[in-house]
């Protein structure tokens, strides 16, 4: 139980940092964002990303447009706003002071390709 | 072949089919009721309906087809994912994953009514489901407690409209106690599906969609009382039912009883109020009417409740409209019978008579019931009483209540030195005369023997004629100083203002007395307290048995003289 606690602390503090990297690379439709997160093993089921896109978006940090489909209804297109961006510039600040903790910690223990789930 | 639905998920419409539909609902549900307490409900549920109507669609383009199947659905909500996988993730606060472990957690129950396994809402089995125990235990709780003063009633309304019903899966799971994640959702799905599939014919309140749009309290409780009626409580309904049909039949034999006796045998209780105001010439019509006013309500309620215990055919319609004009023509009769009764109470006759009495010398006069049977003109002809009955009395042995206030006797003072007798008779009519002339036709039998006053304890009225309310009022006038002893069964129909009869007993303390003693003083009439009984001494006493037995031992040799006496003359022949 303490195990699976920290694995989801872990993940939802880098959850979100991904969803926003996502986003930063241009208009990005939710279901894409599912794609690449699944593609990194992030996240599994697409129910949980909803409630995380609306409060980012309440919170400011994105924007999004409607965009007519041609199968089924209009799709919202997020795209980060500004403040958006400069919370992704401190917070890709953060991840390269953790990314040295985390290796200063590790050290030899874990070889650097091990540590990647996502190499299959 | 199966059945569809046509749906409408955020303008774009879908065929899908019913069972589909079901699981789409339900998860649906499970969603909205997740993200309740979220400020973006609205938003998070309606993303992912569209998300989901977006599926359906690819779904329904790649695979070329026009209906959204089970699969379909399985496969959009594996996508979409479980409400129990969102929750690790999406809160940011610590309290979530206490509450997901709690959630998670076999011991943590919900409660809910169990729509599954209910009697009438399924508030009793939901705190069965509750706490664990067979809900047996519950009902019976629930069905001991509405016998004190249904207590248990009010408490069941409450919680029923308090405790929601178990609409989802999940609801349903976590009321059970059962694990909430995949694979629980797994097996009880399939363990549900299966269920469903085979009594699907039975469940038709459990899987049709509309019904689970009765959600306000109203509609649930009427499909409730239906389903109660069409289960358990047909059987309560059929023995109540059984027991009136019963009471009606013992109603219905009572009747007929009761009319063969009237009609037939003219067996009418004498004197009894709704009996002795009808007109004899009309009698039998008016006890025809009544029985069939009564009688056929009462028929009704029976045949309806064979119709319904043994779900017979009701009756022919023609016949009904029938009995029904019957029945009203009857109860028309019956009023208006009762119109013309009150008819013949409109006025009021009176009329006064006075009898003077004879005085006697010593002043005492002895008030008494008459016991002599009263005999009419006809009934003296027929016993030829005269010759029959010479020197006999024939004994009153009328014990009928009949009409028992017709007759009150009140004594005043006198202005005279005999005694005087008024007698007031009053009776009500149609009109003044018809009043007068009721008043005129009564027959109230008094007489005097020497200072016995004989009273009757009824007014009598001829033969086969209504009652008219006819009472007569008698006033007794008696000179001043008369002594009046009162016979204890004339007491109730002696109006005293002062002490009464039994008072006046207890006050000469002669409670086991026949009668009273009361003597006329200027102020009316008074109890006549013996001085003499109650202050007699025991030497008194004495005297009086010495004087006794000197007056019987002087009889005694009186006789014994008078047979010495026949004996000597005898013997001087």
């Amino acid at each position: 139980m303490i195990v699976e606690n920290t694995q989801t602390q872990m993940r939802k503090g880098i959850l979100e940092y991904c969803i926003l990297s996502i986003i930063a690379k241009g208009e990005t439709y939710a279901s894409d964002i599912i794609a690449e997160l699944k593609k990194a093993q992030l996240l599994v089921v697409e129910g949980t990303l909803y409630p995380l896109l609306t409060r980012l978006k309440n919170n400011g940090l994105l924007t999004y447009n409607w965009v007519e489909s041609t199968s089924g209804p209009p799709r919202k297109y997020y795209v980060l706003a500004n403040e958006g961006r400069l919370v992704l510039e401190q917070l890709d600040k953060t991840w390269k002071e953790l990314e040295f903790a985390v290796h200063i910690a590790i050290g030899d223990r874990i070889p650097p390709q091990a540590a990647e789930p996502g190499n299959e | 072949m199966n059945k569809t639905i046509i749906i409408n998920i955020n303008g774009i419409v879908f065929h899908i089919e019913e069972d589909a539909y079901e699981i789409l609902k339900n998860y649906m549900t499970d969603v909205k009721r997740h993200f309740l307490n979220s400020d973006d409900s609205l938003e998070i549920t309606t993303d992912i309906e569209n998300r989901v109507a977006e599926m359906f669609s690819e779904l329904l383009a790649t695979e070329n087809k026009q209906v959204i199947v089970e699969q379909d659905v399985n496969t959009v909500i594996n996508q979409m994912g479980r409400v129990e996988d969102f929750d690790a993730i999406y809160e940011d606060n610590s309290s979530t994953t206490i509450d997901a472990d709690v959630y998670n957690n076999t011991g943590g129950r919900r409660l809910f009514r169990d729509p599954d396994d209910h009697l009438i809402s399924g508030v009793c089995a939901g705190i069965a489901d509750y706490f664990n125990i067979q809900p047996i235990w519950i009902r019976l709780a629930f069905a001991l407690s509405f016998f004190f003063f249904g207590s248990g009633l009010l408490l069941y309304i409450i919680l029923w409209i308090v405790i929601p019903q178990a609409v989802t899966r999940a609801d349903r799971m976590a009321m059970k106690g059962q694990k909430l994640n995949l694979q629980g959702f797994k097996d009880n799905l399939e363990e549900e599906l299966s269920a469903v599939k085979n009594n699907l014919s039975n469940m038709h309140n459990q899987a049709r969609p509309t019904v689970y749009k009765l959600r306000d309290f109203i509609g649930d409780l009427l499909m409730h009382i239906h389903l109660f009626f069409m289960g358990a409580g047909k059987i309560i309904i059929k023995i109540i039912g059984f027991a009136v049909m019963l009471a009606m039949f013992g109603a219905a034999i009572a009747l007929i009883a009761f009319l063969v006796a009237v009609t037939g045998f003219h067996q009418v209780p004498n004197g009894l109020f709704p009996f002795s105001i009808i007109a004899n010439e009309h009698a039998d019509r008016i006890y025809l009417a009544a029985f069939i006013t009564a009688f056929l309500p009462v028929v009704t309620i029976i045949v309806v409740i064979i119709s319904v215990l043994f779900n017979t055919r009701s009756i022919n319609r023609t016949v009904a409209a029938l009995l029904l004009i019957v029945w009203l023509c009857s109860v028309g009769f019956l009023i208006g019978f009762a119109v013309n009764v009150a008819s013949h109470f409109r006025s009021s006759g009176k009329i006064s008579q006075i009898v003077n009495l004879k005085a006697t010398p010593d002043n005492i006069y002895y008030l008494k019931l008459s016991d002599v049977k009263y005999l009419t003109h006809d009934d003296s002809l027929r016993l030829d009483v005269k010759n029959n009955f010479h020197n006999m009395i024939i004994n009153n042995d009328d014990n009928h209540s009949e009409e028992p206030n017709n007759v009150s006797i009140s004594i005043v003072k006198s202005d005279v030195d005999h005694p005087v007798m008024l007698e007031t008779f009053m009776a009500q009519g149609y009109d003044d005369a018809d009043a007068l002339l009721n008043a005129h036709n009564t027959n109230y039998i008094f007489n005097q023997k020497a200072d016995i006053l004989s009273f009757d304890n009824r007014l009598r009225r001829p033969e086969n004629s209504p009652w008219h309310d006819e009472h007569v009022d008698i006033t007794l006038q008696v000179p001043l100083n008369a002594k009046v002893i009162i016979d204890q069964e004339l007491s109730y129909r002696v109006q005293l203002n002062g002490v009464d009869v039994n008072g006046c007993k207890d006050l000469n303390k002669q409670e086991n007395a026949t009668s009273a003693t009361f003597i006329m003083l200027d102020n009316g009439l008074q109890c006549k307290v013996d001085t003499v009984v109650i202050t007699k001494t025991p030497a008194q006493i004495d005297s009086i048995r010495r004087i006794n037995n000197a007056k019987t031992i002087a009889r005694l040799q009186a006789q014994v003289d008078s047979a010495l006496m026949a004996d000597s003359v005898q013997k001087h022949r």
